[in-house]
């Protein structure tokens, strides 16, 4: 039995199988491990993929693409006019849905979104099929996490008209997430990981919190106006500068000499991410003319300076605004195709200065194996379906602490039983005393909403007539947290077995 | 490092803690699936785990247990192991086999330390070599006890389990005093769990319902191999062994029903003696009486409800009745009434009319006629009705005597044409039904078809058949399409009517029968109707038969004789022989003659089946 996960993302479409044990990314017919999302009309025909994007050159009246940006959405939704005016694909308003108008010869086809969406994911079905060599329709798809409910039910439905069985939705950040296996070792700890992914037109970070090997989106911020695109953008408009430069021709007035510039500086961006320099060269660009040009990593990364500095500025807005400073994040996940560019990849390390950068796996395929193992943890079971309130766990809501002194004498707080942990719950922790003391107080506090500092006396436990000893006190510590909140510690001395139970019942 | 306590400070739960919160988690991950999965059933891991603690907390508890010294110890026989009380030698006697495994072997790890032969030897005492330590006993106690099958064994016949059964005249003075024990100490048998109490004298009948059934069902795990007289592993062959185990198997079995009977008997009595069932079997009797005395109750007021209201039925047909008779006997009556005033004023008109007529001295001159008008008068006296003699008298009464005589004649006229008329009529009918009659006797629906049929069957059964009018109507009820039966009778006097029939009409008949022939024969082919008729006619004419003389009839069956079946170019021959027939005509006599033959004989073989029946 296998499972696949699809990433179906606004420029490119990728897809994952797991099988045996593990995920990975299968290659498409053309050889291509990603897919880009462009649907192409013909005459007789419908073309998806890279041949599509290609062709778009001749035939971009009947080509859609980045149909992700007006899925599921209304005629009048901002983000749908925005993707109206950029399209080369005429787009009517039908119903208040946006259709777009396929120009069929003599006649017109009327075609929706869904229906696109429905032959890319038609597309990826036949890439992981041949790669299996037998049918399958268990998939997990991705969504943004911003994605209300319409577009969710537009995208679960084209994936079910194209032959999937969709056994989840689950969201991009977090499928990154599992791909990495965060948190998945042991059901304990907790951890900030922050999920930076920049596509092909946007740049998304999040913030999210591993508590007990599950995780929760505590910030997130998405920028529709930066992306790939934006920084192959900028090298076209290079590019045609210094073709102006050499054969005195403007071509920026030109759709089809920029399609052609814009291919172009796509392949020689993706050439910089790997090597110093590229050569972009373009035959008969304009006017009979061919263009041939040297794009050092240097001065690419010069053209997008600006860009860098735009994708790189949420990331601080968006710790301040979760509360966490950049020492609090454990891990930072990188995906998108847009985060292999190595200056980028440079910035965001001066970010976390201590903290490693998962890029292990190619960051454009990190999402649809994080898909996929899902669909494996998912295959079998009788119902995956989900409600809405199995999602919504009851969690501990303050840190639980323990007063200690350090070596100096002074007081510190140990977290026993940090906030966000899934409940019941129940950790354990082995405490130390001086082995001199015939008496140890444990004093046990609650950390004050919103901020750590102030402290709240919960409860104290003390543990009398130890016998002094050489070693130190091993005290053990079980922390158990039932639904409601309500709190039950305890302790035993090891050495003597002598303990101590205290049980905190819930404010009211 | 924990710091230390200050002096007075204690245990103590100084502020409530924040109630839980919801957060949206993301749906990923195995552990968010555990997390469903646990939350779905309701338990929690770290739960669980807690609650196996404490299972094992407390089995260390037992482990602190009491050991009771066997004195008899050091005196057992190491060779009569079988007879040993094993507990009693573990020094668990008071534990018995509620005894759990791990009790077993502390005690036995006791024993060993205590008794072990290096240990006393160490000690001083005298060790008997060999196996005949009393050592010994221990480990076969142990032997015996560590393992489930034998422990089994060896429980289940335990020394010291009474064994006995309370009699009847026990149970009954005080039941449960008497009983609880005994089903206490028998319960220790069961495999299944949660054995029902005997309960008291105020348990529910569906308590007291599942004591017994579970007793009645009762599953033991008793058996006794413990007693079996022979090993089989002393056995020194296989057949041995087998012969050794079939014994082992019989007396097994034999014990194991003896202990059901025990059982058996054990519950039988506890059910007859419980004063529970005899109350309940009281209250469904009293219940079930009441509940008879209600339905009689319930059928005897339906009954009487029943016969009332037959009653009043009964009572108002009855009322209905005398009033329609009441009624009846009025009209009667009042009929009666008018018709004696009808009749009075008929004698009064006819009186009146006698007088007129006497008035006028009957319209007549002479005596003789005064006579004739006199018995005329009489006669329309007599027969004239109430209106029509008002109206003769008025006439008479205002006319003369000359239109008064000519009235009377008038009116005698008029009554002596209607009486003719009336005999006319009457013989009209009379005759009418005569015909009708003769002739529904004579033709009982016969029709053209059945009188050709019968003529035929009259020709095919000459004179002198044997019982030839009943062949004839048998075979007229075989062929005939109409499907009305006919006996002998009928068919004689069709036959005779037929006879008396003139030749002509026979002819007609014929020529009917052609006609009809053609007519139905017609609407098949119409185009050859004209080329076809000649032959038709001659094949159909009863007349090519009727050719057939008595001499040629004669010669020909001689020559069929004398020509037998093999003959080659046999009807040749016949032809031959018969002069003025062709062949053809022979076959074709011949033919018909075995028809005719074989129509005869099977009319007469129904006649004689009728007959025989």
């Amino acid at each position: 039995m296998a499972a696949i996960g699809v990433h179906f993302g606004y420029t490119c479409a990728c897809v994952a199988i797991f099988k045996d044990g593990r995920a990975d990314v299968v290659a498409n017919d053309a050889g291509d491990r990603v897919t880009p999302a462009v649907v192409a009309y013909r005459d007789t025909e419908q073309i998806v993929g890279i041949a599509a994007k290609q062709g778009r050159i001749r035939n971009a009246a009947n080509t859609v693409v980045k149909v992700k940006q007006i899925l599921g959405r209304s005629f009048d939704d901002p983000e749908a006019q925005k993707h109206l005016a950029e399209s080369k694909c005429p787009v009517i308003n039908k119903d208040k849905k946006p259709r777009y108008e396929i120009d069929m010869g003599d006649v017109t086809k009327i075609v929706s979104p869904e229906e696109v969406a429905k032959l890319v994911f038609h597309k990826m079905k036949e890439t992981a099929q041949s790669a299996l060599g037998s049918d399958i329709t268990d998939a997990v798809i991705t969504v943004p996490f911003e994605f209300g409910e319409m577009q969710k039910n537009a995208l679960r439905q084209a994936a079910e008209g194209a032959g999937f069985s969709v056994l989840r939705l689950i969201h991009e950040p977090s499928a990154a997430l599992l791909a990495y296996g965060i948190g998945q070792d042991s059901p304990t700890g907790k951890s900030h990981v922050l999920v930076y992914k920049l596509g092909g037109t946007s740049l998304t970070v999040t913030v999210m919190e591993v508590n007990s090997g599950m995780y929760r989106v505590l910030a997130t911020h998405t920028d529709h106006s930066i992306g790939g695109d934006g920084f192959t953008q900028a090298l076209a408009q290079y590019l045609a500068a210094e073709f102006k430069k050499s054969y005195k021709h403007d071509v920026t007035g030109n759709p089809r000499a920029m399609m052609k510039l814009m291919n172009s500086a796509d392949v020689a961006k993706h050439t910089l991410s790997t090597l110093g320099s590229s050569n972009c060269f373009v035959d008969s660009l304009y006017d009979g003319m061919d263009f041939d040009c040297n794009v050092s990593r240097a001065r690419f990364e010069l053209l997008c300076s600006s860009l860098f500095n735009k994708s790189i500025q949420p990331i601080k807005a968006l710790l301040e605004q979760v509360g966490l400073s950049s020492s609090d994040i454990s891990k930072v996940v990188l995906c998108g195709g847009s985060a292999r560019i190595p200056k980028l990849q440079q910035m965001i390390q001066d970010l976390f200065p201590d903290v490693e950068l998962l890029s292990s796996i190619p960051p454009d395929e990190v999402i649809p194996v994080g898909a996929a193992i899902e669909a494996g943890i998912l295959l079998g079971r009788e119902s995956s379906a989900l409600d809405q309130d199995s999602i919504t766990v009851d969690c501990c809501a303050r840190d639980i602490l323990v007063k200690e002194a350090d070596d100096s004498g002074a007081d510190v707080y140990t977290v026993l039983f940090p906030s966000g942990t899934p409940l019941p719950a129940r950790r354990q922790h082995t405490l130390h005393g001086p082995g001199s003391l015939s008496s140890i107080c444990m004093e046990l506090y609650q950390s004050q909403a919103h901020n750590n500092t102030p402290q709240e006396k919960v409860a104290q436990i003390v543990l009398n007539n130890l016998e002094p000893k050489e070693e130190n006190h091993d005290i053990v510590t079980v922390v158990t947290m039932k639904r409601d909140g309500s709190l039950h510690v305890t302790c035993t001395e090891q050495g003597s077995g002598k303990s101590e139970a205290v049980t905190v019942a819930v404010a009211s | 490092m924990l710091k230390e306590a200050v002096e007075g400070q204690v245990t103590v739960v100084c502020n409530a803690i924040a109630a839980s919160v919801q957060f949206q988690v993301e749906p990923v991950g195995r552990w968010f699936e555990a997390f469903l999965k646990r939350r779905d059933r309701n338990v929690s891991a770290s739960f669980q785990e807690l609650e196996e603690e404490e299972e094992l907390s407390e089995e260390s508890e037992d482990e602190e247990l009491q050991l009771e010294e066997y004195g008899m110890l050091k005196t057992l026989d190491p060779k009569d192991w079988k007879n040993q009380d094993h507990y009693a030698v573990l020094g668990l006697a008071h534990m018995r086999y509620k005894a759990t495994q791990k009790q077993i072997k502390a005690a036995h790890k006791a024993m060993v330390l205590k008794h072990h032969p290096d240990k006393r030897k160490a000690a001083g005492e005298q060790i008997v070599e060999g196996d005949n330590d009393y050592f010994t006993c221990i480990t076969k106690a142990i032997e015996i006890l560590s393992d489930p099958v034998k422990r089994r064994a060896f429980d289940s016949v335990d020394p010291t389990f009474d064994n006995a059964v309370p009699s009847k005249a026990e149970g009954k003075e005080n039941f449960f005093e008497v009983f609880s024990p005994v089903f206490e100490r028998n319960s220790r048998w069961t495999s299944k769990k949660h054995v029902p109490k005997l309960g008291t004298m105020d348990s529910t009948f569906e308590e007291v319902d599942t004591f017994y059934s579970f007793w009645y069902n009762f599953d033991s795990w008793r058996e006794f191999s413990y007693l079996d007289e022979e090993e089989k592993e002393k056995a020194e062959c296989r057949d041995e062994r087998r012969w050794i185990e079939k014994q082992n198997r019989a007396s097994r079995a034999q014990r194991k029903k003896e202990e059901m009977n025990r059982i058996r008997t054990l519950v039988d009595t506890a059910y007859s003696c419980d004063p529970r069932i005899k109350k309940f079997k009281e209250d469904e009797k009293a219940r079930k009486e009441s509940e008879k005395k209600a339905k009689a109750e319930a059928k005897r007021r339906e009954q009487e409800e029943k016969e009332r209201a037959r009653q009043a039925e009964l009572e108002a047909a009855r009322l209905a009745k005398e009033k329609e008779e009441e009624e009846a006997k009025q009209a009667a009556q009042q009929a009666k009434k008018e018709k004696e005033i009808q009749k009075k004023a008929i004698k009064k008109e006819r009186q009146k009319l006698r007088t007129t007529c006497k008035n006028w001295n009957y319209f007549a001159d002479s005596e003789a006629e005064s006579v004739k008008m006199m018995e005329e008068v009489e006669k329309l006296c007599d027969r004239l009705e109430l209106v029509s003699l008002q109206s003769l008298n008025e006439m008479l009464s205002s006319g003369t005597k000359e239109e008064g005589k000519a009235a009377v004649q008038q009116v005698n006229a008029q009554l002596q044409k209607e009486r003719e008329a009336e005999v006319q009529a009457r013989q009209a009918s009379r005759s009418s039904e005569q015909a009708s009659s003769g002739s529904g006797g004579g033709s009982k629906g016969w029709n053209e078809e059945e009188l050709q049929l019968l003529i035929k069957a009259v020709n095919l059964f000459p004179a002198g058949t044997n019982a030839r009018w009943e062949v004839i109507a048998n075979y007229m009820n075989l062929h005939s399409t109409s499907g009305i039966k006919r006996n002998a009778k009928d068919v004689i006097n069709k036959a005779k009517n037929l006879q008396k029939l003139d030749p002509h009409q026979k002819d007609e008949i014929n020529k009917k029968a052609f006609e009809k022939f053609k007519k139905e024969h017609a609407a098949v082919p119409p185009t050859v109707d004209n080329a076809v008729p000649s032959e038709r006619f001659e094949v159909s004419g009863a007349e090519a038969n009727a050719a057939w003389t008595t001499e040629e009839q004669k010669l020909l069956e001689q020559a069929l004789k004398t020509f037998p079946v093999n003959t080659p170019e046999r009807w040749e021959k016949i032809a031959a022989v018969v002069p003025g027939r062709t062949k053809k005509d022979c076959m074709k006599r011949y033919k018909e003659l075995v028809e005719m033959v074989k129509a005869k004989k099977a009319a007469q073989e129904q006649v004689a089946a009728k007959s025989k029946k």
